[in-house]
């Protein structure tokens, strides 16, 4: 490597540590700071935590007041429940789709890409009738049912993309064995859409968990709330208890964080599979 | 193991006509290749068969009963994919297996036939592997396998060497010939490839533009072309062409000349003054010792060497290339002038329509 | 020839056809249909009603769009939250997807070191929540703390430090440019992967002809993914006309200082649920909604009229 190709590469290297320590910097400071005490979060917010300012009154704090794990069970219900009928309907459709050719197939592709472009918030003061006249009205059935609805147009979308690449031939194998329509689709084709669940994921998962507007609109009690909106909740009553306030940000950032560094390799695969272009 | 009839057979997409009016008949145990250019429809004449495409009109006949209704699995066939088509999520046994689940054979029955057919492939060892680990060799071999477990009574391949590399090729089709032997069953082949139409056949059909070129033996579609198509399609190099004219006819001999060439008496009863003609002539059957009525001369402009012969680029005296292929150890030196003369069996004449113009000659 | 779907379709008794179609796309479209299409419909629907104190509703055609357009009382709010996304917008546009552009680029240089680590920090705020996001930020710029009034100090810079968040003059551009601080891994991964798609041997004939990585980068490899950009451009106005949950939290329903962040989707729910200052009213939030379908419809029939028609698709 001569010297101006060092020289390049340096530079390259230092404009990216600098924007990769402005992405997680923020981040960094909440969750650091969430572990010390009051005097230390004011008095020297860029110190990690040591053994005199280590705390977790914060995080005490917290688990007494507000039902994070409540919170945190209707996240997790809501979101991998959606998710699965999601990909299920999704894959389903999708098949149909791209497999059959009928009249209209066309005509109905353009309404569910409707579904990708407009945003079903749109909807809401409808939507919110409709729950409420079905007695649906602060239960996880209606942000579900909600959810699948909005995922469902990009994962079609995406789950065609996948299916096309198939081979074709692969299902006229299927067919010269006799196997039935519907168990081509469940025994061959849906074990072969594996890889397109990250994709999907990114897609779907990560809107549904971090959503706030529909827990918001259709949940009224602790009981029913997502982490998202619970800890909004939380944050704008102890907005003044700075260790109570970054606790729960931390404990909103940490399970993302986490689950996010174990699939970042799949999940960002998923997003740069060409599957969306 | 059953004979295969199709009758007046269409396809059009659309506009675009894919076959024209197909009419052929498969005895039992023949094996039929169906060779053509790219494009030429017999991929989906083959796709027809096995009832994945349907048609447009017309009728096939497996063992003697009308299929066009019947779905894929119903119609007692069998395919070979080009790209083997395994289902990557089975190991070898299930992708073997797995359709003979839906047609309601019993499960001892399953596990004998697999071994059967595993034991003929040479698969016994690769039988609970997956298709990725599989080369392409093997691969080709249980797509194969998962055809002969099936026990249909047509095996309908559609290009099944052309993801194969040239050693491998060799030796899967001295397999599939091998195959057939022992099977004695019907086999439709698709392929591009005239070399393995001309060695697997029993019978090639050669197909153009969506109709049926000429349907014959291998070695009949060679000595005795049945149009101009099929003339240059058979044979590598391709059968040189010359423009000719019939200048005279005396008591049913008609003398035949044309630029390039010196002109020669052809006895044709149906020939006529006047009459447009292409005579045909293969490289191989050009030779400079040889005796016979035809005779041309040209200018050697290049020579590609292939070992056991040459084939010799000349010009002639109209200004166009034709080839000669040149056997033995001495090979032709561009600039050098030659006169290449061919017997009178090896000469083929074709009428203005392109059909072949019979010829005592060939008697 | 090969079809696009397969043909032994057509082979099959309509009635099969039909039962398949039904196990295939019922439960999909049913749902769809039914919480998504529908409540749009109904939405637009309600937006021609208004209801009287009782709760009866009654039908007065686009009177609601008048007043939302006309009467002061609702038109300067909603032209207010109008401009302000504007500023939302314009504000991604020239700064999230230049910098989502440029990282790409970076990142997809032949022979990068660390780029798994990088994608994968780059990427991470946008995984993040937008409520978290945006109170982290709150925290981080407040003047309480001092943190970034700190942080600037270190560089001198200290008497740039303002109270950014709570000035009118500077709070949307400061919200903007949190939201693109945790957005501009979209463009960046969606560039990126647009990248990785053009092939080597491309890039390899570019070099043997001379170029270096920056000119390679604006004379091949940025024409080749403007497609990928365009339909950044349109995600993020469809985001942006959408956007509800940062203003919400860092600012709450009323998006002070004096309405200085508000933008539609807060005016939309405020309107329809209302707050401390105003009663919620459904049907006029129906008719906010309504305008905002038809911004985002506008801006989608621009983009396929305007660029998609007119940028030119390579295939490799």
């Amino acid at each position: 490597m001569s010297g101006k190709q060092r020289a390049r590469s340096f530079s390259v290297h230092l404009i990216l540590i600098a924007y990769s320590l402005l992405a997680v910097g923020p981040i960094l400071l909440v969750v650091m700071n969430s572990f010390k005490m009051r005097s230390a979060i004011f008095g020297a917010p860029l110190a990690p935590p040591d053994a005199t300012t280590f705390s977790l009154i914060g995080y005490q704090k917290v688990f007494r007041t507000a039902h994070i794990l409540t919170y945190y069970s209707n996240s997790l219900i809501v979101t991998l429940v959606s998710m699965a009928l999601v990909l299920l309907f999704g894959a389903m459709a999708a098949w149909a789709l791209t497999e059959y050719r009928f009249r209209g197939s066309t005509a109905l592709a353009l309404f569910l890409s409707i579904g990708i472009m407009v945003p079903i918030r749109l909807g809401s003061v409808a939507i919110l009738n409709m729950m409420r006249s079905a007695g649906l009205n602060d239960t996880l059935t209606a942000l579900i049912l909600v959810y699948v609805a909005q995922g469902l147009p990009m994962s079609i979308f995406i789950l065609s993309e996948f299916i096309q690449q198939i081979p074709k031939d692969l299902r006229d194998a299927a067919r010269c064995d006799g196997v039935p329509e519907i168990r081509i689709f469940f025994e061959v084709v849906a074990p072969l859409l594996r890889p397109a669940i990250a994709t999907v994921a990114v897609f779907t998962i990560v809107p549904i968990w971090n959503d706030l507007w529909f827990p918001l609109i259709l949940t009224s009690s602790d009981t029913t709330h997502t982490v998202t909106l619970g800890v909004q909740q939380f944050l704008g009553q102890y907005i003044t208890d700075w260790n109570s306030v970054l606790a729960a940000l931390s404990m909103a950032i940490l399970p993302v964080v986490v689950i996010y560094v174990i699939l970042s390799r799949q999940l960002i695969a998923g997003l740069t599979s060409g599957a969306v272009k | 193991m059953a004979n295969l009839r199709i009758e007046h057979l269409n396809k059009r997409y659309g506009a675009t006509k894919v076959l024209n009016d197909i009419n052929l008949n498969i005895e039992d145990g023949e094996f039929v290749v169906l060779v053509g250019p790219s494009g030429c429809g017999k991929s989906t004449l083959l796709r027809m068969i096995a009832g994945l495409d349907g048609a447009s009109g017309g009728d096939i006949h497996i063992a003697g009963k009308l299929v066009n209704a019947l779905a894929p699995a119903e119609r007692g066939i069998a395919m070979v994919f080009q790209s083997y088509a395994l289902y990557p999520h089975m190991n070898v046994r299930k992708n073997m297996t797995f359709g003979l689940k839906f047609t309601g054979v019993p499960p001892t029955e399953r596990e004998r036939r697999v071994a059967e057919a595993a034991r003929m492939l040479r698969l016994e060892e690769l039988l609970d592997r997956y298709p990725r680990d599989l080369s392409g060799g093997q691969r080709q071999r249980v797509a194969i396998g998962r055809a002969i477990v099936r026990e249909p009574a047509v095996f309908l391949f559609d290009e099944p060497l052309s993801n194969l590399d040239a050693a491998l090729r060799v030796s899967t089709r001295v397999e599939i010939a091998n195959l057939h032997r022992m099977l004695k069953s019907t086999i439709v082949y698709v392929t591009h490839d005239q070399v393995e139409a001309m060695t697997l056949a029993d019978r090639i059909v050669v197909m153009n533009r969506g109709c049926i070129e000429q349907v014959g033996r291998p070695l009949d579609l060679y000595y005795a072309p049945a149009n101009l198509f099929v003339a240059g399609f058979i044979g590598s190099p391709a059968m040189n062409f010359f423009e000719a004219k019939v200048e005279r006819v005396e008591s049913g001999c008609a003398r035949v000349a044309g630029a390039g060439f010196r002109s020669f008496e052809l006895s044709a009863p149906s020939l006529e003054v006047g009459d447009l003609l292409t005579v045909g002539v293969r490289p191989e059957h050009l030779g400079r010792g040889a005796d016979g009525p035809f005779a041309v001369e040209g200018v050697v402009e290049l020579v590609e060497r292939l070992g056991e012969s040459s084939f010799a680029y000349l010009r002639r005296a109209d200004n166009r290339l034709f080839v000669a292929e040149v056997r033995g150890r001495q090979t032709p030196t561009p600039g050098e002038r030659a006169t290449l003369v061919a017997g009178a069996r090896d000469v083929h004449v074709f009428d203005a329509s392109g059909l072949r113009v019979s010829t005592q000659n060939e008697a | 020839m090969p079809e696009p779907v397969s043909n032994i379709i057509s082979q099959m008794p309509r009635l099969r056809l039909a039962a398949l179609l039904l196990f295939f796309l019922g439960p999909a479209l049913a749902v769809y249909s039914l919480f998504s299409i529908y409540p749009l419909v109904a939405t637009m629907a309600l937006s021609t009603y208004t209801s009287d104190p009782s709760g009866a509703r009654h039908f007065i055609g686009i009177a609601n769009f008048q007043a939302l357009l006309g009467d002061a009382l609702w038109s300067k709010p909603f032209w207010n939250a109008f401009r302000n996304n504007l500023i939302f917008f314009a504000v991604h546009m020239c700064v999230q997807n230049p910098i989502g552009i440029a990282l790409a680029g970076l990142l997809s240089l032949p022979g990068l070191r660390l780029k798994g680590f990088y994608r994968t920090v780059m990427f991470l705020p946008t995984m993040l929540s937008v409520v978290i996001v945006g109170f982290s930020w709150n925290l981080i710029l407040s003047p309480l703390w001092g943190v970034a009034a700190g942080a600037l100090k270190t560089v001198c810079l200290g008497s740039l430090f303002a109270p950014w968040l709570g000035l009118e003059s500077s709070a949307l551009v400061t919200l903007s440019l949190i939201s693109v601080w945790q957005f501009v891994g979209i463009p960046m991964m969606l560039i990126y992967a647009a990248l990785l798609n053009i092939p080597d041997e491309l890039i390899d004939a570019a070099r043997v002809d001379g170029l270096g990585h920056f000119r390679i980068f604006l004379h091949i490899k940025l024409p080749l993914v403007l497609p990928t950009i365009s339909l950044v451009s349109i995600l993020t106005f469809v985001a942006n006309f959408n956007a509800f949950d940062l203003i919400y939290s860092v600012k709450g329903a009323l998006a002070g200082p004096n309405f200085a962040t508000d933008i539609l989707g807060t005016f939309f729910y405020r309107t329809f649920f209302g707050n401390q200052l105003q009663l919620g009213n459904p049907t006029m939030g129906a008719a906010v909604a309504t305008i905002m379908f038809f911004i985002i419809l506008v801006g989608l029939c621009l983009y396929l009229v305007l660029v998609q028609r007119r940028i030119r698709r390579y295939a490799f």
